[in-house]
């Protein structure tokens, strides 16, 4: 019987029912969102890219040596990894916002397996030519020293 | 002797929540035999930790088998590999994984409570005890930064730290729900519609309790005082925070419910307990050193006992990962269980045995 | 945790001398693959202080079939299906089929060469 008088009282209380999205829920301030990148601290050890679960982080390089880069918002877990394995303090950082939906023409899933290949690519491509270079920089310096003692001999 | 008919409630049916598949034969009602199909979800979680992830990674893909009890796998993976890296955790990591073990279990069981509620036909109840289990899932929120997937323990310790404001949100919502949790005891006992449904449906006895070797709030319900908290001092200090164990006497699915409730005010003395007593040393023990060997941990889910073996090799990748949920140990006794019930309380029936099929099917 | 040496002839024997329902709880069965060999494991665990694990294990080759232990521990029945499909060993009244449908890849947990 006491339910049946308590669910009469319901009837006048206001519903628990939060709109959500059209109203806004509880969210903390240590809220665990998308990993923000300051370049000018980052010095390129590679430490995030392997210890990240999913691969949500990948870096590539031109031919010049200059690095890159790149971050997936939809593959990230928000499990902060990266931000714990970074040796510099700062350089990836949590901000606290909520990850936006993806819309079909960023392409977000097939364009990141594809973008990621390239990049590992470009990484062994320029480290195979930087080994090429090397190789032909000792030959001739071997060269030149052996004309060298020939000449000194003489 | 009557027709026998043969009834499917089958992976998609209206009242569950996880995709498992009986099949029932009746007679005039009364159900005579089962037959269980389980594996619908099988993912292959156990190939992929030792084939594509490194060990340290692993804790995070072992959280996703399960979205109820994620925290219990990450801390019993953790447990398992610091054995394999033969590491120490710090104290306030232990006294952290507790907090929120407990405070999953508070979530987890409330849940249960409100799909049995649900099926036995008090949709009343289920909106309320739903309406109880929010104020959880926010804090949980406030304490582990996401409300489902806590990604909370790590191999070494924990991930984030405890603040003031957040101690304070939990003592305050945990004084507003003490009266809350009187009112809920008082109607799972005392309400007589519910106790129709409830009392003396998929009944298990103590002998069979134990010749089946069920597991969790199933097994205590039934008379047999197990539980993997009582059994395992090494590795969190549970006797120290005031942990009792729960049980019953009947073995079916009122002794259930009541048992759950019990177990929430345990959980919640725990909290308080742990909040008192947390002391001050570094949340995570660093190292470099590789798995190696092989190691075995059990810990207590939800529901029921959860049980870890790793094989390391010197390498970063393992050689090889078993994962026994608490479910797996229970099929048997559910199948059985159904014994003699009637066909109408078959859904309350299996939503009292809490299954969690994610977790059975990784 | 106490690793217990057992062959494949004497197992329900060993087993059948040690495991009482009121004194030790069947968690499960597991298999491990060595290579050229396969390390078939069963975990028990006491009911009463101090609560000691016990391992029962034998090292097979992959075509030998082993005995069940259903007439001993009436539960098991769950947990030797699922290595039945996973792992491919054998094991005497368990057929295929629990786990994996036909059409889907076989023995997953082996290793490959």
């Amino acid at each position: 019987m006491k339910t049946f008088f308590k669910a009469l009282g319901n009837l006048f209380k206001r519903p628990v029912t939060v709109k959500y999205p059209f109203e806004k829920t509880f969210i903390p301030e240590d809220y665990r969102g998308v990993i923000g990148f300051n370049e000018s601290l980052c010095i390129w050890c590679h430490r995030c890219e392997s210890a990240c679960p999913p691969g949500a982080i990948v870096f590539s390089q031109d031919m010049e040596g200059k690095q890159r880069y790149y971050y997936n918002r939809a593959v990230c877990i928000f499990c902060e990894e990266c931000i714990r394995s970074c040796p510099k303090e700062g350089a990836l950082y949590n901000t606290h916002q909520p990850a936006q939906c993806a819309v079909k023409e960023d392409n977000i899933n097939n364009g990141w397996n594809i973008l990621f290949e390239e990049a590992l690519q470009s990484r062994a491509a320029y480290a195979a030519e930087k080994k090429r270079l090397a190789a032909e920089k000792a030959a001739s310096a071997k060269l030149q020293a052996e004309k060298a003692a020939q000449v000194s001999k003489e | 002797m009557g027709k026998q008919y043969e009834i499917p409630v089958g992976a998609q049916h209206i009242s569950l929540l996880e995709p498992l598949h009986f099949k029932f034969t009746t007679e005039n009602e009364r159900i005579v035999d089962t037959a269980a199909n389980v594996f619908y979800v099988h993912r292959g979680i156990e190939k992929a930790c030792c084939t594509k992830f490194k060990f340290r990674q692993v804790s995070f893909v072992v959280g996703r088998v399960c979205g109820l009890c994620s925290i219990s796998h990450t801390t019993a993976y953790s447990q398992v590999a610091e054995k394999l890296v033969k590491i120490e955790v710090p104290p306030r990591a232990k006294y952290l994984r507790m907090l929120v073990i407990e405070l999953d279990r508070i979530h987890s069981h409330l849940l249960c409570l409100s799909h049995v509620a649900e099926n036995s036909g008090f949709e009343a109840l289920f909106m309320k005890t739903m309406q109880y289990r929010e104020a959880f899932m926010e804090l949980l929120e406030a304490v582990c930064g996401n409300r489902v997937q806590y990604d909370f323990a790590i191999v070494g310790g924990v991930a984030r730290d405890l603040k003031p404001t957040v101690v304070l949100m939990i003592r305050e919502r945990m004084d507003h729900f003490r009266h809350q949790l009187e009112e809920l005891i008082d109607i799972f006992r005392n309400n007589w519609t519910l106790s129709l449904k409830n009392k003396s449906a998929g009944a298990i006895s103590r002998d069979d309790a134990l010749r089946l070797n069920v597991v969790g709030p199933f097994a205590r319900a039934a008379g047999l005082a197990i539980d993997v908290r009582n059994e395992t001092e090494d590795l969190l200090p549970w006797k120290e925070v005031g942990f009792t164990i729960v049980t019953g006497t009947s073995g079916d699915v009122y002794a259930r419910n009541l048992v759950r409730l019990h177990e929430i005010e345990v959980s919640m003395r725990i909290i308080e307990n742990v909040l008192d007593g947390l002391p001050e040393s570094a949340l995570v023990t660093e190292t470099k050193a590789f798995p190696d060997g092989e190691a075995v941990v059990r810990i207590e889910a939800p529901r029921g006992e959860l049980f870890y073996y790793a094989k390391g090799n010197k390498t970063q990748v393992l050689e090889r990962l078993k994962i026994k949920a608490p479910t797996f140990s229970n099929i048997s006794a559910m199948v059985e269980g159904f014994q003699g019930s009637e066909y109408g309380s078959a859904p309350a029936i299996i939503a009292s045995y809490d299954p969690c099929l994610s977790c059975t099917a990784r | 945790m106490k690793k217990v040496e057992t062959t494949v002839e004497s197992l329900k024997r060993d087993i059948g001398n040690f495991y009482q329902p009121d004194k030790h709880h069947f968690i499960v069965m597991n298999a491990v693959d060595l290579g050229e060999k396969l390390e078939v494991q069963w975990f028990f665990s006491d009911y009463d202080p101090p609560y000691d694990i016990t391992t029962f294990y034998t090292i097979i080759e992959p075509q030998e079939e082993l005995p069940s232990i259903k007439e001993i521990i009436s539960s098991a029945w769950v947990a030797e299906a699922e290595l039945v499909d996973l792992i491919d060993i054998h094991i005497e009244n368990t057929g295929k089929g629990f786990v994996l449908e036909e059409d889907s890849e076989m023995a997953p947990l082996r290793k490959k060469k």
